[in-house]
């Protein structure tokens, strides 16, 4: 157990980086691993593999996130003004306002693209792997895909544009 | 792909984006993306987001790092979290027993929630269904995929009943059960000997939505329950309950990991 608990930990890292891209908010993101960390030792006996923990875990993260955490966003997403939020978050340095910017567009895609992009782009899992994560068919985690990367080309080129003629 | 004029599918761009393509397969996709400009502007389009994406997410997960971010916190929040529900579900059991044993209070106005009600349905169902010869499940062993997709579809969530050969028993059919609280659903097992198994689910519905496995006992069935994240189990059978133990933990082993 004390070694299953290590690799645990080991994973918490990207754990954290996916939980924060998918739901912006950072407390809610710490949270959300949080419980999935609990889940995950729930289940420490039940786990089989000796191998790597990380898709286990991912999967785990998936269901929190869907069984409790998507209703509960989507209501508070409803009722605050995200923009306003962004920019209280003054950003110092120039290439953070790069974050913000690729991070506003991430915000423009549904939940379900936005974590297989997530999925495939950051964590750089394999397509089949997401599908059996996410329990949907490889042509769905593919279509998502191309959904969610045409969509946020688009809203970084309308945004770019501009931008790069104020740096030029 | 010999030539650069040969079609490629969506999925080959995404892969040749993401880095899943063998170098031959990346070579002939340069020389496609290098014919077909268009194609090749979104892809770039694709490559630009991805390493965004990833300077980003780095950039967030390193900012405002909690300090007590770690395993052990989590495991301290579990204890916590099922102190509460677990001192509530012992006390509404004793209800639960005192109930059963003098019959009608349990049909009093007052109706039994949570855990313990998981146990009464549990029961009824063993009662009734375990016990026909004739019909007791609606869905038999040949229509496992319908009654998985049935019950999923009336539960609201992916629902499948586990495989208990290893305990010797094996899967009889299913039915939806109808409760007080929504519907159930009932996953009917037997042993080679004949004695029949029900294994009970509901969705719960705020109570105990994470209750221990506890044992109940009613005039002939005896069996154990438990909820976990928001989903009700009841493993009843006629037999004594000593047997059912090691089931039962099999049962919430399987059904907590599947999800």
């Amino acid at each position: 157990m004390p070694a299953a608990v290590s690799k645990l930990e080991e994973n918490i890292p990207s754990l954290r980086r996916y939980a924060r891209s998918l739901l912006r908010n950072v407390a809610d993101a710490d949270d959300l691993v949080q419980d999935c960390l609990v889940r995950a030792l729930d289940r420490m006996d039940t786990l089989r593999t000796e191998g790597d923990l990380r898709p286990w875990l991912f999967t785990i993260m998936h269901n929190v996130f869907v069984n409790r955490w998507r209703r509960m966003t989507l209501s508070a997403r409803f009722f605050s003004n995200r923009g306003d939020a962004d920019v209280a978050v003054a950003p110092s340095q120039e290439d953070k306002l790069q974050f913000q910017d690729v991070l506003r567009a991430l915000d423009t895609l549904p939940e379900e693209q936005r974590e297989v992009l997530l999925l495939v782009a950051v964590e750089g899992f394999q397509y089949g792997e997401v599908a059996r994560m996410l329990d949907v068919p490889i042509g769905t985690v593919m279509s998502r895909l191309s959904r969610g990367r045409d969509k946020m080309g688009h809203f970084m080129q309308g945004r770019e544009r501009p931008m790069l003629r104020r740096v030029k | 792909m010999t030539t650069s004029d040969l079609p490629v599918s969506e999925y080959d761009l995404h892969a040749y984006v993401d880095g899943f393509l063998d170098p031959a397969q990346r070579l002939s996709m340069e020389g496609y993306l290098a014919d077909h400009p268009q194609v090749g502007e979104r892809v770039a389009g694709w490559q630009t987001i991805n390493e965004a994406l990833r300077d980003a997410a780095a950039w967030k997960a390193e900012a405002q790092v909690p300090a007590a971010f770690e395993v052990a916190r989590a495991a301290n929040r579990r204890s916590s979290q099922r102190w509460v529900p677990q001192r509530m579900a012992a006390s509404i059991l004793v209800a639960l027993v005192i109930g059963a044993g003098s019959g009608w209070i349990a049909h009093g106005p007052r109706s039994v929630n949570g855990i313990a009600s998981v146990a009464s349905e549990a029961s009824m169902a063993q009662r009734v269904f375990a016990a026909d010869t004739l019909h007791p499940v609606e869905f038999g062993p040949d229509q496992q995929s319908q009654l998985v997709k049935w019950v999923s579809l009336r539960l609201g969530r992916p629902i499948a009943p586990p495989d208990l050969s290893r305990s010797g028993y094996r899967l009889l059919g299913g039915r939806i059960i109808a409760t007080e609280h929504g519907a159930g659903c009932m996953f009917l097992y037997e042993s080679g000997a004949g004695v029949r198994m029900t294994l009970f689910v509901r969705p719960m519905q705020g109570i105990d939505m994470n209750a221990r496995m506890r044992p109940v006992q009613t005039a002939d069935t005896s069996g154990f329950v438990w909820s976990h994240d928001g989903v009700g189990f009841g493993l009843v059978s006629n037999n004594p309950l000593g047997m059912l133990h090691e089931v039962a933990n099999r049962v919430r082993g399987d059904m907590s990991s599947d999800t």
